[in-house]
């Protein structure tokens, strides 16, 4: 269970977050807005990169605002960028190994792990293929491969459906919802496409200017008036 | 890519290499010329430091003559206060100086770029002032070991006495240094710097100490610095206080970018550059000082042209003409 309260983050004058709080214990949870809402804040205050202002975070009894985001990334808690950055020159295996670098296990263990996460994302046949010859959506595979490799707790995703295909989206909605099933992570997904949203999640929390204007049950959610105002009327659901 | 040359081949040019650079140079070289490799091959493997910290993070350290200068003081001040072996000395020496550029990279923590080179060669201006003030150990009497006459001797290795064998000797290390090196690069320490060099966050998302790799990358290179100071006191026997200023340290880390600063030939190519040029250009008559205007005509092709500098263009050349044939 993961216990977000009044989180408030302010970037000058910008109220990015203002007062949040959710419990949120569901397998996969969306996080959704317009531009500019503050999904991508609310994700850098749970790993780390933005300090609150105000406001707590607690995870099954761990304060994990006291710890920086390296140490909550080996302690469990995995994330991706909407920007994609991957490292030219490593090899897809190397991209992933990272991830287990921290960790004492055996080599036998570690390549394993990068097997099985390899597999799940479907970049097994390009393990030996350098990071700058991967197309986007080879990229954000590997990110979640990296992701999933040291067995996280957590795993927020800002943004994975950015620029894929009819296909790669399909594939990218099965992946998010064997996540909880294959590796026992909670899922947090950013995304702007709906029908992602509604086909992985069970709940969703809709953000705009800040304020959590909608948290509940994603159809309930994707039906209410004022989230489908925050849309501007492009009607999330149509 | 087409333009990569296997491992395999890329092994075997940098092993023919070293078994020439081991048995054949010294055995053809005259005496002035085993010195001035053997310096070549010293200055190239305190180069390899420098160019480490520079292609892994980005971050440029001015301090690496003077880390030399440190390296080759405790070298010097273990030969005369200990009976060690040259290799306990030499290791030794190699990591105390270490601990120094652990130290010196502390600012990097903090800073980067313009700023961080600036107190690295604040850094280096103050090793100045150190080694003018107390000079090296020449087997005096106290800490500082410094006497008007030197009363003792530097000792070479048991197997390489001779310049000769020395010259051998300095390639083997450097040789090991290098491969230490590529270990690193290889390894968890060069996917962490290659994460942190793409993004930080993204490497603290992956649960890299950013902190500790930067450290870890002065480290190496320090250690790389003290290796080849305390190759330079056994070359030498006796260090001038005048042979570590803190310009020397922005003329070598230009060079390592002009040969290529993410390569070990990068690294020979600019130990050739600082250490033979100069005498080669001095065996005919001309003013030494015309390196520094060879220098800078290279530095200028390096930055215009070659980013990857003059082994980079030997590499890509290479891997072009094979994939053309
Ligand atoms: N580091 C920062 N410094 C200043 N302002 C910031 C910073 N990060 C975010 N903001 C501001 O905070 C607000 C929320 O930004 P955030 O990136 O969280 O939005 P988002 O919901 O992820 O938007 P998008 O859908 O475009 O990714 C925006 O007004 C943004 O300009
Ligand atoms: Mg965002």
């Amino acid at each position: 269970m993961i216990r977000i309260s009044d989180i408030t983050v302010r970037f000058g004058g910008v109220v990015a977050l203002d007062s949040i709080t959710a419990e949120i214990s569901d397998d996969v949870i969306g996080i959704i807005g317009p531009n500019g809402a503050g999904k991508t804040t609310l994700i850098n205050v749970l790993s780390g990169f933005v300090r609150p202002e105000a406001g707590s975070v607690d995870v099954d009894g761990l304060n994990l605002l006291t710890l920086t985001p390296f140490r909550r990334a080996r302690w469990g808690l995995s994330r991706s960028f909407q920007k994609l950055q991957t490292a030219a020159e490593l090899s897809v295996e190397n991209l992933v190994r990272v991830g287990l670098d921290h960790c004492s296990s055996p080599n036998a263990e570690k390549d394993a792990a990068i097997g099985r996460a390899l597999e799940f994302v479907g970049l097994s046949r390009l393990r030996n293929t350098k990071g700058g010859d991967l197309n986007s959506q080879q990229q954000r595979m590997t990110e979640i491969a990296r992701c999933l490799v040291n067995s996280p707790r957590i795993v927020l995703l800002d943004e994975p459906g950015g620029g894929l295909g009819e296909t790669e989206a399909e594939a990218l909605r099965t992946i998010i919802t064997d996540i909880r099933s294959s590796f026992g992570a909670q899922v947090l997904l950013i995304d702007h496409d709906v029908d992602l949203i509604r086909a992985t999640c069970s709940k969703t929390i809709v953000l705009d200017f800040g304020k959590l204007i909608a948290f509940g049950p994603t159809e309930t959610v994707l039906r209410d008036k004022m989230v489908q105002a925050a849309y501007l009327g492009q009607g999330p659901g149509q | 890519m087409a333009l990569r040359i296997s491992f395999h081949r890329r092994f075997v040019t940098a092993t023919v290499f070293f078994l020439f650079c081991v048995f054949v140079l010294p055995a053809i070289a005259g005496a002035i010329w085993l010195k001035v490799f053997t310096s070549a091959v010293i200055f190239a493997l305190a180069a390899r430091g420098a160019s480490l910290v520079y292609a892994q993070l980005g971050l440029v350290n001015l301090a690496q003559i003077a880390l030399v200068g440190v390296g080759g003081w405790v070298m010097l001040r273990l030969n005369y206060a200990t009976t060690l072996p040259f290799e306990l000395s030499l290791l030794a020496s190699a990591a105390i100086t270490a601990i120094v550029g652990m130290l010196l990279s502390l600012p990097a923590m903090r800073m980067r770029g313009l700023y961080l080179a600036l107190v690295t060669l604040m850094a280096a201006g103050a090793f100045q002032i150190l080694f003018t003030a107390f000079q090296f150990p020449n087997g005096g009497s106290g800490f500082l070991g410094v006497a008007m006459q030197s009363p003792g001797e530097m000792r070479r290795p048991f197997l390489a006495r001779s310049d000769a064998a020395y010259l051998s000797y300095c390639v083997a290390v450097t040789a090991l240094c290098m491969v230490l090196v590529f270990l690193h690069e290889r390894g968890k320490a060069g996917r962490g710097w290659a994460l942190i060099r793409q993004s930080e966050a993204n490497a603290m998302a992956a649960g890299v100490d950013v902190t500790l790799f930067k450290v870890w990358a002065f480290t190496l290179s320090g250690f790389l610095a003290g290796t080849a100071g305390a190759l330079l006191a056994g070359a030498l026997r006796l260090l001038d206080s005048k042979s570590f200023p803190a310009g020397e340290s922005i003329l070598l880390f230009a060079l390592a970018i002009v040969g290529g600063a993410g390569h070990w030939a990068g690294a020979v190519i600019a130990g050739i550059l600082y250490r033979v040029v100069p005498a080669v250009l001095n065996d005919f008559g001309l003013d030494a000082d015309l390196a520094l205007i060879l220098f800078g005509a290279a530095l200028l092709h390096a930055i215009i042209t070659a980013p990857q500098g003059i082994a980079g263009q030997i590499l890509s050349a290479s891997a072009f003409r094979r994939s053309a044939t």
